[in-house]
């Protein structure tokens, strides 16, 4: 499977917890944290930009981060393919 | 000279307003445990118009609370103080996270000044959770806490519902504040169904040779029976269902074909893994209804109508998504010809082949019958909570349902422990309905404290534990998949399971014989108070079928290699 970059520009809540809320679910889905810029919160929240890579869509992680109630908006903007690696990201794979 | 008009404030201690938020929010009935942090709230809440249920574990409140969630579709609210009483409830918020459940947890917190320094019973349980939950507060100032209960109501309740955890650290508790109640702001509504897709599910459907229908969970949650069921009715399409999806058919309909998966049945398996077109309502493709991914339906086609985007695509790509609540999209969606005689009387060929049977040989109690004549006993107004294991998968298999809300199970989770603690929730929910806790001899251990909250409250709850001794279901991999070779799964020093109900204050009966079973199921069904039945099975005694790990659907086994 070959890994894919994206970058999301992440429009989310400056309440509490929503930063590491959203940095958790994006590992935890199977996305490997390249790159994350956190901005200052304002009243109308903040912005992060996070570069991400995974074999898997991005257009998934977008969905589930949208999810959430402290996440406004997500842009996706797929990067070039990378070279696969050996481990780091779990497959789609059946658990027994 | 002007009488000043300015009242003076009124000042509140943060938990007489939370529990006057909770009451504005309907809350009748929460279930908990008191501890030190959470002290304030307890104080509170003596006096208010909520009942308390005092469980004897905090994972016992919140499974309960979860259960309750599932029955009345209003969150479920449990309890506890911080550090082990947070982290005890963890297993039935993920549990109600899994299954999509409504629930409101409320943790106690050390205070404010104290968060962070490691202070006695100090735990970051909002961290602790942030995997599995809908959303969560950390309450910072009195003043916000009715906002924060809305909200966390609304958020649990609304879209795909799901457990939103209120930190609240003990100065806020017990702080003063002068606050003025807010009512809920309107929840916007939901997107309608894209009439474009549903256009196009429509024609899909009306082209299919051998459609297939897959309901799944997401029906009852949305409270869409109805609309399902008029669906099938007009367009005359197979179902098959998933373990949550039970009772979305009435089970001898003639278009329904059983459940799939895992355990599922044959008919069900093969129609699934033959259609070329799969519609799939309210499931996720979860991994043990649909064996192998890659060979799963390989020759169909996939709509795919949820209220959940984010399970689009996730595991099979959809071909067409509908991505809003149920009921609109299966009432819009119209297709214009969906006979297909040759393969409904394929599916029914099928259902036939693989109509389950209760000839099995053996001289003891056959669970599978058991559970096929506790449905026949009492074919209304039953509702049965399982724990987890092979019971969970025969009363999957054997005991019927005329609504998905009487089947109460931890699906995604798999929490043993469930049933007890859940029929407690069902009953507290449902006071008219016969709740049975179908549990086995490891799973019912794992919250047999609970029957001390049965004894409390008189509730009438009654147990039907299914005693192999042995981890059955565990032991029947080992049988299997591990040559026999057996780990820690015989159970045969039990305790006297009756004798420990009846030190409870439960009256209990212990049978053996196949001819002791109708009148015990009798006795059970028609004592007055709580009560538990103890039945000794075979320990050899197998699921069938069973598709093996890593395999599709169709290679399933029937019986031992």
């Amino acid at each position: 499977m070959t890994e894919m970059n994206n970058t999301l520009t992440i429009k989310l809540s400056g309440s509490e917890g929503a930063v590491i809320r959203a940095l958790g679910l994006i590992e935890r889905r199977g996305f490997s944290l390249v790159k994350c810029t956190v901005g200052e919160a304002d009243s109308s929240g903040r912005v992060m930009e996070v570069s991400v890579s995974s074999t898997r869509p991005g257009e998934l992680l977008k969905r589930q981060l949208e999810r959430l109630h402290d996440v406004f908006h997500v842009d996706l903007k797929p990067v070039a393919a990378v070279k696969p690696r050996t481990s780091g990201i779990r497959p789609v794979t059946r658990r027994i | 000279m002007k009488q000043s008009t300015q009242i003076a404030p009124k000042l509140r201690s943060g938990s007489q307003v939370l529990i006057e938020a909770l009451e504005r929010n309907g809350v009748k009935q929460i279930f908990g445990y008191p501890g030190g942090t959470i002290m304030p709230v307890y104080d509170a809440l003596v006096g208010s118009s909520l009942k308390h249920y005092l469980c004897r574990h905090e994972q016992g409140a919140a499974l309960a609370a979860d259960a309750y969630g599932r029955v009345t579709r209003k969150a479920g609210v449990c309890m506890a103080t911080s550090g082990p009483g947070a982290t005890n409830l963890v297993t039935g918020i993920a549990n109600a996270f899994m299954d999509s459940v409504p629930m409101v947890v409320i943790t106690g917190q050390v205070p404010s000044a104290l968060q962070g320094t490691d202070a006695f019973q100090e735990v970051d349980i909002f961290g602790i959770t942030l995997p599995i939950v809908k959303h969560s507060y950390i309450v910072r100032s009195v003043t916000e806490i009715p906002h924060i209960v809305n909200e966390a109501f609304q958020l649990a309740q609304n879209g795909r519902p799901g457990p939103v955890l209120i930190d609240l650290p003990k100065d806020i508790s017990a702080g003063m504040g002068d606050v003025v109640y807010t009512p809920p702001q309107a929840w916007p509504a939901t997107d309608l169904p894209d009439e474009d897709a549903m256009q196009a599910a429509a024609e899909m459907l009306s082209r299919a040779r051998r459609p297939l229908v897959i309901a799944g969970g997401g029906i009852a949650i949305s409270d869409s029976v109805d609309e399902f069921r008029q669906f099938i009715d007009r367009t005359g399409l197979p179902v098959t269902t998933t373990l949550k999806g039970l009772g979305v058919m009435p089970a001898d309909d003639p278009r329904y074909v059983g459940m799939l998966g895992m355990h599922g049945n044959g008919a069900a398996n093969h129609a699934v893994q033959n259609c070329d077109l799969l519609m799939v309502v309210g499931a996720r493709f979860d991994d043990r209804a649909t064996g192998q991914l890659a060979q799963f339906a390989q020759s169909a086609r996939i709509i795919h109508v949820d209220i959940d985007a984010a399970e689009i695509s996730k595991l099979r790509k959809a071909d067409v998504a509908i991505v809003s609540e149920l009921a609109p999209a299966l009432d819009g969606i119209r297709p214009e010809n969906t006979a297909n005689p040759g393969w409904q009387a394929q599916c029914a060929g099928w259902t036939k082949e693989f109509a389950w049977r209760y000839d099995a040989p053996g001289k003891g109690i056959y669970a599978p019958k058991l559970l096929r004549d506790l449905s026949r006993t009492q074919p209304e107004g039953l509702t049965i909570t399982c724990d987890v294991g092979q019971h969970q998968m025969w009363v999957a298999q054997h005991c019927t349902f005329n609504n998905p809300l009487e089947h109460i199970s931890s699906g995604g989770l798999g929490t043993m422990g469930y049933g007890l603690p859940a029929a407690i929730g069902a009953k507290i929910a449902k006071p008219d309905a016969t709740v049975v806790c179908v549990s086995g001899d490891g799973s019912i251990m794992m919250n047999i404290q609970e029957l001390a909250t049965l004894k409390r409250y008189g509730i009438d709850v009654k147990i039907l534990l299914l005693d192999n001794s042995a981890l059955g279901l565990v032991r029947q991999w080992q049988e299997i998949f591990f040559e026999g070779n057996y780990s820690e799964v015989h159970l045969t020093d039990n305790p006297d399971f009756a004798a420990v109900a009846r030190a409870f204050g439960i009256q209990a009966r212990s049978i053996k014989e196949p001819e002791d079973v109708s009148d015990a199921l009798e006795w059970l069904l028609n004592t007055d108070s709580a009560a538990m039945l103890h039945v000794a099975i075979d320990s050899m005694e197998n699921v069938w079928p069973l598709v093996p790990p890593g395999k599709p659907n169709h290679k399933m086994m029937r019986s031992n290699p």
